[in-house]
């Protein structure tokens, strides 16, 4: 199909201008200014220091561990939301009675944030689970998980996989739901059962379900931020402070603009690789139209 | 040609739908001008951390319109974002008319933004001392002083067995054998190493050269009598009650207020905690007693500012409301009574005053204080990036006393030389 | 499955009891909504002790909830919609023309998916005061300025759904049908495509009003009058500096999921819907 160029623009200007005024440009800026040393302020002396920003970063021991944390965290967890993620979307999309009152239970969580979240969550792993400890004897496993470094790095899994899963489940049920019914039927008729019709029918059909998904929790863990600072504040010791944690204490808490802005940058490049080869990855393996 | 013209038309339909559909906020006019009546009009804007007095200066600025006809317009944030927002705001000039600024740090970040407000009339009633400065001009105007010190249930501590260090350890170590919280401590940085750790610092006879020996490694804090003597508190928390790491302000407040705390190491302004408790005994705020320490520390947690961006107008403005808060009654009013603040100015005094904020009170009219070197002297944001994960490794593992005190002393002098 | 009605129930009975036990977090902030700071201490997992309205009253009044609501309420529909429909149009031209641009703009909307916020927001903010500079445009402390903001901000996951499903789920053949018939690239994306990425379009929906309804860090930076504030700011009053009023905060959270609650039920029914539509390539 032929399309003409003005239909093109009249199509995608209006979006693609919006983008580049609030995202685009302002990018670029940041990126000019990880080559200053700077405060922040629009007043302050902007100090042109080359890529030093950059180089400090390599001996940066602190933000090179936090960087390896939130690549292990994101892992782990891109995978227990999606697959928890999935698990619900299947359930509620079969014809259990209960799956409207379930799906809207479901997507709940996510709508719990800032500091209330880590309230509410530090009780849980606080109190009740040392009231679990003493009631079953287990005192190993079930204490106050956020004064162990493991432990609260397991915490931050936790929290994150219970806030998105819901958020996840979102998106596959649009592409359960979007799988026409004929096809489900002409595999039972077929003999295939429950399981059978879901591994080599509905999932193959969802893939581009799956591309979307990976993509946004791997980019909503890599990014993870609100749940840092309310849940564990990036203790005990370091031992979870994210990568966005650690730039937003460069940049406002000791005002190291530049080195904060460069840090951005390193950390973007690693993520954009991650994040474009398991576009490119799953990608493939979609079902065109 | 006639592409881009309609790119631009339907750009701008877009935009004007999305102005229109929303009301077009107007922009915070500022425009004054003398109306007939000789009356003063326009307006200005206020933003300031303590959102807990925000009801009371929304009507303060409604009591201000009223008496003069400039208009007050408060804006609000939550308390752990107000400077980030600040910062940003001012970057893109759009910055608030009057505003506050809690840390000398702070204070010299924003040197160029601070108007010199030292023609005020009634600064000579406060304390040079406690009035901001900032290369030979005079930008910030004390809100109010707040101190912290031990606050202890007067029921089951006496000052006097309060009054040595030893004399505190063993009080701690008690109260653990019987199962309850000897000195309450609490997992925010603040509470948890900022405040306490200030005391050993403020000590000092010198803290502010004190302050640049340790920077500097000419001093170790590990092997300084003050900090040694605060260890032995911090072992005595450590070995004989619940990790304070698992306790949160309320509940440490919540502990107190119930009698299971017999001591929580605070400041005044917990006092507002209590009140939904139904509290049986008199409470007081003693100091912390290490080398034989007498006085509570007593500091301005933050100064009002004028912005100089500001037309001279509202610059003028903003002036004439500060003179108005500190000297006018229904000013004052507000200040001592209805914020419950803590007076700065000569002459002024509050009729109620909690029991904390009067013993801080005394405490200054006495004299007899230490002052907050965390806000003046320690680098930007080591209480909440270095020392809070010092006590964390501490409090959550078998470290020895003089390793944390060690650990301290490195987060200084990594903190100073970033 | 069918055959065992017994069994159904015994499934549907635990799926119900999985959900409250996943929603246990939920739970504690809505009892915690009903208690006093004294009674919170003392148990924080326990029912309240009575059903006082009174945080909730106190929530409603001190955060001026109406006037937060209608501009929560605003901010949502208009910069929704907006995001829909440009998200919609650019992505299925993206995928119709595969030309080197259209390949370059996708990526940079993904990529862009990915930057922290905080690092763009102060150079955002002195863009958008110059803009209002420049163009007597008022970008800050007005909702247009933030919805506009919002579009360029959902413009990225907008897209990245569209694409996909449309990729995967509207079949050429139709379009190629439709222009034969005489449709204008208009009428054919309106006409055509548009009703079939009905259950995509839900979904897009549905993400973009959580993320707008509780956005909390970009209001706070363009929006500072008082008869702007959104909901998510209006909260913010009660976190104060040293005291933070939970019961209050938590009566405020209740009152804000709400709406959404109802929102995505009403919802729910369209991507279901959606089932038929989407079945024409079957």
């Amino acid at each position: 199909m032929k399309i003409k160029k003005g239909w093109y623009a009249l199509f995608t200007a209006p979006l693609m201008i919006m983008f580049t005024i609030i995202v685009i440009i302002p990018f670029f800026k940041g990126m000019g200014y990880s080559l200053v040393s700077w405060d922040g302020l629009a007043k302050s002396e902007k100090v042109f220091v080359g890529v030093s920003n950059y180089t400090k970063i390599f001996s940066d021991k602190q933000f090179l561990t936090s960087i390896v944390r939130t690549t292990a965290f994101t892992l782990i967890t891109v995978v227990i939301v999606n697959v928890l993620a999935l698990i619900f979307a299947v359930l509620v999309t079969t014809k259990l009675k209960v799956r409207n009152v379930a799906r809207t239970m479901l997507f709940l969580p996510y709508l719990i944030g800032g500091l209330i979240l880590g309230y509410i969550w530090q009780y849980v792993l606080g109190d009740a689970m040392s009231a679990l400890g003493e009631m079953t004897g287990l005192t190993n496993v079930f204490f106050n998980w956020l004064v162990d470094k493991d432990m609260a790095f397991c915490a931050m899994i936790l929290v994150s996989m219970w806030q998105m899963a819901g958020y996840m489940m979102i998106v596959y049920i649009a592409g359960l739901e979007a799988i026409s019914d004929d096809v489900i039927e002409a595999a039972q008729v077929d003999g295939a059962g429950f399981w059978r019709t879901i591994m080599n029918i509905k999932l193959p059909l969802i893939m581009s379900s799956i591309t979307i998904c990976l993509f946004l929790t791997l980019s909503n863990c890599f990014k993870i931020y609100d749940v840092n600072v309310s849940l564990t504040g990036g203790g005990p010791n370091n031992a979870t402070e994210m990568v966005s944690m650690n730039i937003f204490n460069e940049i406002f808490t000791k005002s190291h603009f530049g080195y904060g802005q460069a840090k951005a940058i390193v950390f973007f490049v690693i993520i954009a690789l991650i994040t474009l080869i398991q576009v490119k990855v799953t990608g493939d393996k979609e079902v065109s139209a | 040609m006639k592409i881009g013209k309609i790119v631009s038309l339907f750009l701008t339909a877009v935009l004007g739908t999305s102005m229109l559909l929303s009301g077009c906020g107007s922009k915070g006019g500022s425009d004054a001008s003398n109306s007939e009546d000789g009356k003063a009009t326009g307006k200005i804007t206020i933003f300031q951390q303590k959102t807990e007095i925000y009801d009371q200066l929304k009507e303060m600025a409604a009591a201000y319109e009223e008496e003069t006809g400039v208009e007050v317009e408060v804006w609000q944030i939550s308390g752990d974002d107000y400077y980030q927002n600040l910062k940003t705001y001012m970057s893109s000039e759009s910055g608030p008319t009057v505003f506050s600024l809690s840390s000398s740090t702070e204070i010299a970040e924003m040197s160029d933004y601070l108007e010199d407000i030292g023609d005020l009339g009634f600064l000579d009633k406060i304390n040079d001392d406690l009035i901001a400065k900032s290369s030979g001009k005079t930008i910030g105007i004390p809100m109010t002083a707040e101190g912290f010190g031990l606050v202890y249930n007067k029921d089951l501590v006496s000052a006097d067995t309060i009054s040595s260090t030893d004399a505190l350890v063993s009080l701690i170590q008690e109260a653990g054998t019987n199962n309850m919280t000897g000195l309450g401590l609490s997992q925010e940085a603040y509470f948890l190493i900022g405040q306490i750790l200030n005391t050993p610092f403020a000590l000092q006879e010198d803290p502010v050269s004190f302050c640049q020996d340790v920077y500097s490694g000419k001093v170790n804090i590990a092997d300084v009598e003050e900090f040694k003597e605060l260890g032995k508190v911090f072992e005595a928390i450590k070995e004989s009650q619940k990790n304070p790491m698992e306790v949160s302000y309320d509940q440490n407040c919540g502990d107190f207020a119930t009698g299971k705390a017999q001591m929580i190491h605070q400041g005044n302004w917990c006092y507002s905690l209590f009140s939904s408790y139904e509290v049986d005994f008199d409470m007081g705020m003693a100091p912390l007693p290490i080398a034989g320490n007498k006085s509570i520390a007593v500091g301005v947690p933050s100064v009002w500012c004028v912005n100089i961006d500001a037309s001279d107008n509202d610059k003028q403005l903003a002036k004439d409301f500060l003179n108005w808060l500190y000297t006018s009654e229904t000013g004052t009013d507000y200040l001592t009574n209805k914020f419950g603040f803590i007076p700065v100015v000569d002459g002024m005094v509050s009729e109620n005053l909690d029991p904390l904020s009067s013993a801080v009170s005394d405490a200054i009219a006495e004299g007899d204080i230490i002052p907050w070197t965390f806000n003046e002297e320690w680098p930007a944001g080591i209480i909440t990036t270095y020392l809070v994960q010092n006590a964390q490794e501490y409090f959550s593992s078998d470290m020895t006393t003089d390793a944390f005190l060690r650990a301290l002393n490195d987060s200084f002098v990594t903190a100073a030389n970033e | 499955m069918k055959k065992n009605p017994v069994g159904k129930v015994i499934i549907n009975i635990l799926v119900i009891l999985f959900c409250c036990i996943y929603l246990f977090p939920v739970y504690m902030v809505i009892v915690n909504a009903f208690k006093s700071r004294a009674e919170l201490y003392e148990n924080i997992f326990a029912l309240p002790s009575s059903l006082t309205l009174t945080y909730f009253q106190g929530a409603l009044k001190k955060m001026d909830f109406i006037m937060a609501f209608k501009n929560s309420l605003i901010v949502t529909i208009v910069a929704v919609l907006i995001i829909v429909v440009l998200s919609a149009m650019t992505a299925w031209m993206f995928v119709r023309s595969r030309n080197k641009l259209s390949k370059i703009l996708y990526n940079m909307l993904i990529l862009t998916m990915l930057i922290p916020f905080q690092t763009i927001m102060m150079p955002l903010m002195q863009e958008m005061n110059q803009f209002g500079k420049l163009f007597g445009i008022p970008f800050k402390d007005s909702l247009g300025g933030l919805i506009f903001m919002y579009v360029g901000f959902g413009a990225g996951m907008g897209v990245f759904l569209f694409h996909g499903f449309i990729k995967s789920s509207v079949p050429v053949s139709l379009e190629e049908a439709a222009i034969i018939d005489g449709c204008n690239i208009w009428q054919l994306f309106w006409r055509i495509v548009f009703p079939i990425l009905k259950s995509i379009t839900v979904t897009v929906i549905i993400l973009d009003v959580i993320w707008i309804w509780n956005d909390y860090l970009l209001p706070s930076l363009t929006l500072t009058s008082i008869k702007n504030k959104t909901i998510p700011l209006a909260m913010s009053l009660f976190f104060g500096q040293y005291n933070i009023e939970w019961n209050m905060a938590m009566a405020a959270l209740t009152f804000t999921i709400i709406p959404v609650i109802i929102f995505y039920l009403l919802c729910q029914k369209h991507i279901i819907k959606g089932v038929a539509a989407g079945a024409v390539k079957g």
